[in-house]
């Protein structure tokens, strides 16, 4: 899909705001944290990551270039909840019927520290056939993609870069958007700075993508 | 289960704000409210995950992994190698790091991470991002213009030096190694873990400051 989400190489935007605090909650409001464990806790059964990137890219252009981060997950949530049936959109209008609740107890954040690392696992899936590309070879990426859910920006396509990296089989995103683990040879793909950006670019930087195979053609 | 019907969350979304609270304390809010009351979670779950990623899981992890890299070859080697792995020998792995990839910075090279599509980031071993990496100016102009970028964090890089910007398009992910700086010979893991910063470890800082002798 070519998104607003899409934003790559995009001009006209201003400085970045940069900081330098090691704060484990950078610059966080409280209601941004909730987002935070509500994202870990909240339970939607089917999801995968790439509908939920989905969803968020489905939120309108002018919403999501003035909606703060957390609050477009909060977004995809109210949108992934009212499609699964779970609840309606007058449902989220309801007022907090929130207690307060004090600190919580040792153990269950020893609970949540468990279950973050037993999170914790590779994408990559079995082979089921041989890669089609090899490290060092020199490949193009397809100039149009399509309308649904894919990870091939717009500043990468149709451009030569070098394959510097080979990881097997990761599930295709455009598939997983739609439910379906469909896993497919992922490859780091590295492209000449000038290559992307012309020739004003300085001659030895580069920019390196993750890519599957279905996003590649011979050079 | 989800219906996958791009055009049904599109409306959604559309239709969402004339339902929602405005304000988005109050909106979280509910939402948090409606969830506990249909039983989906309880407080104190999340509670307990607001004080882990503020207690635990953060960019000090990340700064222990760099400060014994510069100390053991061995480790480094594993990490350079396979840095999912090598971050199992602190208990640091979970989310969003089971296709980590350590980037070694050298006097040649000088590497930067960015998510340009959504804002993927090594979260068991770096918390969470700041805002402005999460930024549309930080992920427009990352790829196109990073030595610029670079110089608004106060980093120049020289010409001779090569920027390897990294778009995190797939669930890999990437932590920058920064290399260490002179003046901490004989210095233990802790003290080395002190001046790395988290900006160092996504690339937006190369020259670690050592602090007061």
């Amino acid at each position: 899909m070519d998104g607003i989400h899409d934003l790559g190489g995009m001009e006209g935007f201003g400085p970045v705001a940069a900081t330098f605090d090691q704060n484990p909650f950078p610059g966080f409001a409280d209601w941004e944290k909730r987002v935070v464990g509500l994202s870990y806790t909240l339970p939607l059964d089917g999801m995968t990551i790439d509908w939920f990137r989905h969803v968020v890219e489905l939120m309108a252009p002018r919403d999501y270039l003035q909606t703060a981060y957390f609050d477009k997950w909060y977004a995809a949530y109210v949108v992934m909840f009212t499609d699964n049936g779970t609840f309606t959109l007058p449902d989220f209008g309801r007022p907090s019927a929130l207690a307060d609740t004090g600190a919580p107890s040792g153990e269950a954040v020893a609970d949540v520290l468990a279950q973050d690392r037993a999170s914790a696992g590779s994408y990559e899936r079995p082979a089921g056939s041989p890669p089609a590309f090899a490290v060092g070879q020199t490949v193009r990426t397809r100039a149009h993609m399509h309308s649904g859910h894919h990870r091939l920006p717009r500043y990468a396509r149709d451009a030569e870069g070098r394959v510097i990296s080979h990881h097997g089989c990761h599930p295709l995103p455009d598939a997983s958007a739609r439910g379906t683990e469909t896993p497919e040879h992922l490859y780091t793909v590295r492209f000449d700075a000038r290559t992307l950006w012309g020739p004003d670019a300085p001659p030895n930087d580069h920019v390196a993508l993750d890519l599957w195979e279905s996003y590649l053609v011979p050079a | 289960m989800p219906t996958f019907k791009p055009k049904r969350a599109a409306e959604l979304h559309r239709d969402l704000h004339s339902h929602v609270p405005s304000d988005p304390v109050l909106r979280v809010k509910a939402l948090e409210s409606l969830a506990v009351e249909r039983g989906l979670v309880t407080s104190e779950r999340i509670d307990a995950w607001v004080e882990a990623y503020s207690d635990h899981i953060g960019p000090k992890r990340g700064a222990q992994v760099v400060a014994r890299s510069w100390l053991d070859p061995g480790f480094r080697a594993r990490l350079l190698d396979d840095a999912a792995s090598a971050i199992r020998e602190f208990g640091f792995e979970g989310d969003a790091t089971g296709d980590l990839k350590a980037l070694e910075n050298t006097p040649e090279d000088h590497h930067l991470v960015v998510c340009t599509l959504c804002s993927c980031y090594p979260f068991s071993i770096l918390g969470m991002s700041p805002a402005w990496y999460r930024s549309a100016e930080y992920r427009a102009r990352a790829v196109r213009e990073p030595r610029t970028v670079l110089a608004e964090f106060g980093v120049t890089i020289p010409d001779d030096v090569s920027v390897q910007v990294w778009d995190s398009t797939s669930e890999r992910r990437y932590i920058v190694i920064p290399q260490r700086p002179a003046g901490t010979e004989g210095w233990d893991e802790d003290r080395l873990a002190a001046i790395v910063t988290r900006n160092a470890m996504i690339g937006t800082d190369r020259h670690l400051e050592i602090g007061a002798p």
